[in-house]
């Protein structure tokens, strides 16, 4: 007779006595699977084609850049205006993956779930922004770091441009704050995702047509003072400009931007509001 | 143990007064809160989970008051929504997963928790298969396991038999009942639906336009509710005329009969029943207690 080597028993339920995690934990977990989301990880394929293509393209000008040094012996790109030539890029990524972030949860309405566990609205609007400036700033920090190495190693004439990396990163990190602030308030208005990326190219494609449009006449009228202001429609260029106040780097505009703290107080001005509107939302969306 | 109580509890909206002045209190086990759509019941979920301030009185849960303790009351409460709130991208493991970590359990602990509630719940080899292609039975399952995941005190389950066939009404009713009884943990459990309630609750609170009709332990609502619903193949007219004789009161709706039980005369009804069928020779096709509704209580 075959002796049985185990036995299955029905254990029944188990109840959990282990560690309950506070807010905080609660919070950064789902800011990192927001985060994962966002570069399409833990998603369908097709869902990672968009954010890793970017990332490519993103690191592209930098991987150009190395070579060039290399070969020529040159700086062909400078840190601080990375932001600027990539700002078209940078604008597809906010407004593909803003409504990613925020819009599935309305339209699927699992907002209760996660507002009837152990975190306020305040935590989950909090989670979904640091999610996509972490996003937003990997895209912006990895390329200038990677031509900070290349420029290390290649020893090129003179120092290397420490400094100008360090404002880069700095002014990256006021960028990636701003864009992410504005793209995550216009996409939770509207709980389809379609539209949500269509609402945050249309505004980026209407500061960008303004700004140009305004600077360009205004220019031409020999107004410069004013034409200088009315870049900063375009939300790339006000960053920009906090950059160039803050760390004395050199205008991406080619024409140089209006002295002392009032870029500065706009960004802040354009963050409160665009953070004012996305705390009335998901009050609002709280009580529903 | 009080699990939940309020005391003159009202909402008032612009347009509607959801609650109006609502005191109840309910114990360990499972608790059914019935009404028809709109009566308040999900209204008084939300003011218990502390997502809504009453307009006036009071309400605790576990004895914390949801105005001032909502993530404390969180932690210990599962809630099960009435609506559909499955993201249709994700599977069922990953999204259990991450909602155990929003309840503040260790992500290893989250896992293992997931694996078992999902098991519990009834969910096999399809839990890793996106939810999007979730029939609408394994769907409120999901909806279930994540609200047990953390192992609450409490649940509230919103309408959890919405939309279920039959069969699946039953599984989920006799789930219900196992996590009341096996699993110790309590549940508040709303229906529009009497008759589904009484299968698995041990006291039943009744509200209409946010005011309390009724609260009651289970045996008071049956015995007021009692009725059975005969089919058989053919002769139901010679069946209907048969009781009739012997003093039952018989209502007839096509092929089908619903014979009144007195509650004093249960038994020599169900008998009366049996023997009649018999006696005629008929094929007899269906013969259940008929689930009253509010209605029948209230009328």
């Amino acid at each position: 007779m075959i002796q049985p080597i185990g036995v299955i028993h029905d254990i029944g339920y188990r109840h959990y006595d282990g560690p309950r995690l506070g807010r905080g934990y609660a919070t950064t977990a789902l800011a990192l699977n927001s985060l994962r989301g966002v570069f399409g990880l833990g998603r369908a394929a097709r869902a990672k084609i968009m954010p890793f293509l970017i990332a490519g393209t993103m690191l592209l000008p930098a991987v150009v850049s190395i070579a060039v040094m290399a070969l020529l012996k040159e700086r062909p790109l400078a840190y601080p205006g990375y932001a600027v030539t990539m700002q078209a890029v940078l604008a597809i990524f906010v407004a593909a993956q803003s409504p990613y972030l925020v819009a599935p949860d309305l339209r699927f309405r699992v907002l209760p779930l996660y507002l009837s566990r152990p975190i306020t609205s305040l935590d989950y609007v909090a989670a979904k922004l640091v999610a996509m400036i972490a996003a937003l700033y990997l895209l912006l920090a990895l390329p200038l770091t990677l031509m900070y190495l290349g420029e290390l190693l290649i020893d090129l004439d003179g120092p290397p441009h420490t400094g100008d990396y360090f404002a880069a990163l700095g002014g990256g990190l006021v960028c990636a704050v701003t864009l992410a602030v504005i793209g995550v308030a216009i996409a939770s208005f509207t709980p389809r995702r379609g539209l949500g990326v269509a609402a945050v190219i249309a505004f980026y494609m209407f500061t960008l047509a303004a700004s140009a449009v305004f600077f360009g006449v205004l220019l031409s009228e020999g107004h410069e003072t004013a034409a200088e202001w009315s870049i900063l429609i375009n939300p790339f260029f006000l960053v920009d400009a906090v950059q160039v106040n803050l760390f004395g780097t050199e205008a991406a505009n080619g024409q140089g931007y209006p002295p002392g703290a009032g870029p500065a107080v706009i960004t802040a001005g354009v963050i409160a509001l665009a953070l004012g509107a996305l705390v009335l939302r998901y009050r609002k969306a709280a009580a529903a | 143990m009080t699990i939940l109580a309020t005391e003159g509890l009202t909402k008032r909206f612009p347009r509607v007064t959801a609650l109006d002045q609502l005191t109840v209190s309910t114990g360990t086990g499972v608790t059914g809160l019935v009404g028809a759509n709109g009566a308040g019941k999900s209204t008084l979920i939300k003011i218990l989970l502390g997502l809504l301030p009453p307009t006036a009185g009071r309400a605790t849960v576990l004895g914390l008051d949801p105005a001032t303790d909502a993530l404390r009351i969180r932690r210990a409460v599962g809630y099960m929504p009435e609506h559909d709130c499955l993201p249709p991208d994700v599977s069922a493991t990953e999204f259990t997963v991450h909602l155990a970590q929003l309840s503040g359990l260790p992500r290893t602990a989250a896992r293992e928790r997931a694996a078992d509630t999902l098991r519990h719940v009834g969910l096999a080899e399809e839990r890793y298969r996106p939810i999007g292609g979730y029939s609408t039975g394994m769907k409120q399952r999901v909806k279930l396991a994540q609200a047990l995941v953390h192992d609450p005190k409490v649940i509230f389950l919103d309408e959890p038999t919405n939309g279920l066939d039959p069969q699946g009404r039953d599984e989920m009713l006799a789930l219900i009942r196992r996590i009341g009884t096996e699993f110790g943990i309590s549940v508040l459990v709303t229906s529009h639906l009497l008759g589904e309630l009484e299968r698995i609750c041990d006291h039943v609170i009744v509200i209409d336009g946010g005011r309390l009709l009724r609260s009651s332990a289970i045996g008071e609502f049956t015995r007021a509710a009692a009725a059975v619903t005969v089919e058989v193949e053919e002769g139901w007219d010679r069946l209907a005329k048969r009781l009739e004789e012997n003093g039952t009161t018989v209502t007839v709706d096509g092929k089908t009969l619903t014979v009144q039980v007195a509650p004093d005369a249960a038994e020599p009804t169900f008998d009366l029943l049996r023997d009649t069928v018999a006696d005629l020779e008929l094929n007899l096709v269906r013969l259940e207690q008929r689930h009253g509704r509010i209605e029948d209580v209230f009328n």
